[in-house]
């Protein structure tokens, strides 16, 4: 009679086991989510208002977007067959000076905030990456709709690229930073993007 | 004895000029005979817009490849995609379904990637990029301004 009980215990034991394990590790549609609502806060936030904040209020969007997206991937994946020629020095620089080039351009975005609602409309999970889509749906009543993908990093889940209506970021820019190189060179590429950079 | 010399050349000629239409039919519809060459690597897409069997697949423009088949995997479209063995794909490439002009016909563009992994034989392309709908985009600006 005990035995049996116990057998039954175990097993459940296992069940509830392997069941949490995957969710300590967070979904990856939870982890956009909670950067997401984070952003959105910030954005709403009354306390941030008004161009005196500005500074702050993007300095804060700013860490939120950085928790969640891995940006040294995303660089290397944006300059493709290009990065394994470059030091650690110039690939640490190239990777600042993307992840400011994205943020300067999408910042201005995330700052003309009026009241968009973020829909969730589910995931895939393959090994250690995963597609999250999202729609975005203005007041306007357009839709846009944006793909993560995320890769597996330890225990989180982290952006390496963003298709927007299909579009994907880090392609866009593959293009651009190779054709660069191609006409001209690496240092000119570095060039441009400090030009852009400062210029925003 | 002339006669049958006469209809032997006659037959030859007739088989030497279907063997050269086979050929001709061959090459220029761009058929594989046994098998075809190189090795083959799949891709799922959200949506392909009309991309066909036989479709080429470019990089920098350079025609590299032909797309095998497509078939509809859990209401997403499956591609395979045939390769030359000299065409190393990263695993961090992208495919993406692109349009030659505005309406002209669907090919796959691949752009290499900087990863030191190449995806083997079979393996699968990770990072896609949809047909982009043109119309459809054009009616989000038409129609969103209401």
């Amino acid at each position: 009679m005990s035995l049996p009980y116990l057998f039954r215990t175990l097993v459940s034991l296992l069940l509830v086991v392997g069941v949490t394990a995957p969710v300590l590790a967070g979904k990856p549609t939870e982890q956009i989510q909670q950067t997401t609502d984070k952003i959105l806060s910030i954005v709403k936030d009354p306390a941030l208002k008004g161009p005196s904040k500005a500074q702050e209020r993007r300095g804060s969007v700013r860490k939120a977007v950085d928790e969640r997206f891995d940006w040294e991937e995303m660089a290397r994946r944006s300059l493709g067959r290009y990065w394994a020629q470059r030091t650690a020095e110039e690939k640490r620089e190239f990777v600042r000076l993307f992840s400011e080039l994205v943020e300067r351009t999408y910042m201005g975005k995330v700052e003309d905030y009026s009241g968009e609602k973020v829909r969730y409309e589910g995931e895939t999970i393959d090994g250690d990456y995963a597609v999250v889509k999202v729609i975005i749906m203005t007041q306007k009543n357009k839709d846009i709709s944006v793909d993560y993908r995320l890769q597996k990093e330890g225990t989180g889940w982290l952006v390496y690229d963003v298709s927007i209506e299909g579009v994907s970021l880090v392609n866009n820019y593959r293009t651009q930073f190779n054709s660069i190189i191609l006409q001209s060179s690496y240092e000119n590429l570095l060039k441009r993007l400090k030009v852009k950079v400062a210029r925003e | 004895m002339k006669k049958f010399d006469l209809e032997l050349m006659v037959g030859l000629f007739i088989l030497a000029g279907i063997i050269c239409l086979g050929y001709l039919s061959i090459k220029l519809g761009k058929m594989e005979v046994l098998g075809g060459k190189g090795y083959e690597v799949y891709a799922i897409f959200s949506n392909i817009g009309g991309l066909k069997t036989g479709s080429s697949i470019e990089v920098a423009g350079v025609d590299m490849g032909r797309v095998k088949s497509i078939t509809l995997d859990n209401y997403q479209a499956r591609v395979v995609l045939n390769l030359p063995w000299s065409l190393k794909i990263q695993e961090d490439a992208i495919a993406s379904v692109k349009t030659k002009g505005l309406i002209g016909e669907k090919y796959i563009e691949i752009t290499p990637g900087g990863s030191e992994k190449v995806i083997e034989p079979g393996g699968r392309m990770r990072e896609t990029q949809p047909a982009v709908d043109l119309e459809e985009l054009i009616s989000k600006f038409v129609f969103g301004k209401i």
